[in-house]
């Protein structure tokens, strides 16, 4: 039985509300009707912001309605070309994916003979349970912050969410066996090979880090990097070097591109999908890159650690967070201009042998700084 | 035998071409060197000799067919007009815009035009007839700006100008050499009087003397047009200069 009383008292009591100075002149002004009064305490209430506001599902939404777009002008810049354009031609096409996405539901979703029309459907769908649930675990407030803004606290936090990212090629994997066609097979066995590649040096840099900070909770982690020469990126460049790469291979970013290159073999495991399908499978790769960005932010940037800007309250640390993370997206979505696609032997070579040294030396210096006591 | 390997590079060079590459993007980022033309809105300015649409003036064909003569793709025909004359008609579905047409049209009677862009529905109203050629076909002007590639030493730049360029050229009629008709080999004259049919000018004339057939070049009267030259049978006249 949920006791609503309860759930109230904790979503009133001190700390437990997001404060924002800039806004509460107008909540004030709120009728003093009780039920508005509890959905906006409901709503401004820290683990149901964190999930549904910031750096929840809205922002996400805002995101991944506009970081292709971003990314699409950016790599069109620099290649000399135009890029998206004719939708709202005032504004530069900036709501190319929002017509991308009209379009994705209007078609009709093919489902071919040989495919395994239970896993084929479903796959799309769950893969948003790996993609979606490390948000939770994302802690934005800044270190001067009183009250943590993080959805759910948990001194695991880095491993869960390093676990459910790990699980996200399981259901590529999946695609790409219920697709039933040899394109995607191909892309599927890339998937697997490059997942090997990447998953390895990818882990020993997290846990470089967790053995620097000497924690893995994400409100610990922020509080350890509250000065910037202590940011994780300046402690140990290394982890955040190998961390980099590896978030490239994770979300096929343009080098490491092997399983989707859609020259060779047409999108690999996504190869059958239309419709809506596609339009699932082609965002959850972003949102995938909205997570590692996430986790890199929180670990070598100072997650929402920052100047303090007093009209936004709570808020403050959130501004900061999502602006490095959106710069960790840009450097992500940077690579693929300037990078042509490595081969299959060249990727694994480079994640079985530079980027797995890379990340021991990584292991090696935080060990060596934590035993030494260079830091704290 | 020397093998093409890949280039060995040390871990500081390649940091190094990483960087610089890294840096291209991020210059580029922020100020791209685009060449893009957004070409229904802008176009781009073409010189006066573009090869394109090809007009034709009536006043000035003398009904040659050196057009359709020198035609590689057989895109010109003569057709006959009401008038009892033949004048050209171009099928753009054969024509490859080599625009030797023109060049040899000795009456100045086609012409050149910037148009470019002509969209047909479908391949028999390609062949366009000689009243359409006379007039321009329908244009819709979209474009405000004008843009011309300028390459200097070190790259291609894009020049927008706010102006719509024409699409006509004003030809300058050439400094015009007089010539005349004139027969070179007499005794080999057959007296066809092909010359003094095809004559438009009147200039050459025929006299029968004790039946013996004359010709005569008047050449106040001729006006070096070059048809009698091109129509003799015995190819025995030529053009020379007054």
């Amino acid at each position: 039985m949920i006791d609503i009383n309860s759930i109230i008292s904790e979503m009133t009591t001190e700390g437990s509300q997001v404060i924002i100075p800039l806004i509460q002149q107008m909540l004030g002004l709120l009728p003093d009707i009780p039920m508005i009064k509890l959905m906006v305490s409901f709503i401004l209430w820290k683990p149901i912001f964190a999930a549904l506001i910031c750096p929840g599902f809205s922002t996400l939404g805002i995101l991944l309605l506009f970081f292709p777009w971003i990314e699409r002008k950016l790599c069109a810049r620099i290649q000399w070309r135009v890029g998206p354009r004719e939708v709202v031609r005032w504004l530069g096409g900036i709501i190319q994916l929002l017509a991308d996405t009209l379009k994705f539901i209007f078609q009709e979703v093919i489902i071919h003979k040989d495919a395994h029309k239970f896993y084929f459907l479903q796959f799309p769908l769950l893969t948003f349970i790996p993609a979606l649930l490390p948000i939770l675990f994302v802690n934005i407030a800044s270190a001067d912050a009183e009250y943590p803004l993080v959805a759910i606290q948990s001194p695991y936090a880095i491993q869960i969410m390093l676990a459910l990212i790990c699980l996200f090629p399981v259901f590529i994997l999946g695609m790409g066996w219920a697709s039933n066609s040899r394109y995607a097979f191909i892309g599927t066995v890339r998937e697997a090979f490059m997942y090997f590649a990447y998953e390895v040096p990818f882990i020993i840099a997290v846990l470089a880090m967790i053995i620097l900070f000497g924690t893995s909770g994400s409100v610990a982690i922020t509080e350890w990097q509250s000065t910037w020469w202590r940011w994780g990126i300046i402690c140990n460049p290394f982890a955040a070097l190998a961390f980099f790469i590896g978030s490239a291979m994770a979300t096929s970013r343009l080098p490491f591109e092997i399983p989707e290159a859609d020259q060779e073999v047409a999108f690999g495991p996504f190869v059958e999908y239309s419709g809506i399908g596609f339009g699932l499978v082609y965002i959850v790769c972003y949102e995938k890159m909205y997570v590692l960005s996430a986790l890199m932010t929180m670990l070598f940037l100072g997650g929402g650690n920052g100047p303090y800007i007093a009209p936004l309250g709570d808020l403050s640390g959130a501004v900061w967070f999502l602006l490095k993370t959106i710069i960790v997206m840009t450097t992500l979505a940077i690579l693929r201009p300037i990078y042509p696609r490595y081969r299959l032997d060249q990727g694994l070579g480079m994640g079985w042998s530079a980027i797995l040294f890379l990340a021991l030396i990584a292991l090696v210096l935080s060990i060596i700084m934590r035993s030494v006591g260079m830091v704290l | 035998m020397k093998k093409v390997a890949v280039p060995e590079y040390r871990v500081g060079e390649k940091v190094k071409l990483h960087a610089r590459a890294i840096g291209t993007a991020m210059v580029e980022s922020v100020y791209p060197k685009t060449v893009t033309t957004q070409y229904p809105r802008e176009r781009k300015k073409m010189p006066d000799n573009f090869r394109g649409y090809i007009l034709f003036e009536v006043d000035k064909c003398i009904s040659c067919f050196q057009c359709a003569f020198v035609c590689p793709a057989n895109a010109v025909r003569a057709k006959e007009a009401p008038n009892g004359r033949y004048y050209p008609t171009i099928d753009y579905a054969k024509c490859i815009f080599c625009h030797f047409c023109i060049d040899s049209c000795s009456g100045g009677a086609l012409k050149t035009t910037k148009i470019h862009d002509v969209a047909y529905k479908d391949m028999d109203e390609m062949l366009t007839l000689t009243e359409e050629m006379i007039e321009p076909p329908e244009i819709i002007r979209e474009d405000k700006k004008s843009v011309e590639y300028l390459i200097d030493e070190k790259d291609l730049h894009l020049k927008r100008v706010r102006e719509v360029d024409t699409l006509f050229v004003a030809v300058t009629p050439p400094v015009e050499i007089p010539m005349v008709s004139q027969c070179i080999d007499r005794a080999n004259c057959i007296g066809c009087r092909v010359c003094e049919e095809v004559c438009e000018s009147g200039a050459i004339s025929s006299s029968a003397e004790n039946g013996v057939l004359k010709m005569k070049i008047d050449t106040d009267k001729c006006t070096g047009c070059g048809l009698c030259v091109k129509e003799c049978s015995m190819q025995i006249l030529r053009l020379v200069r007054k």
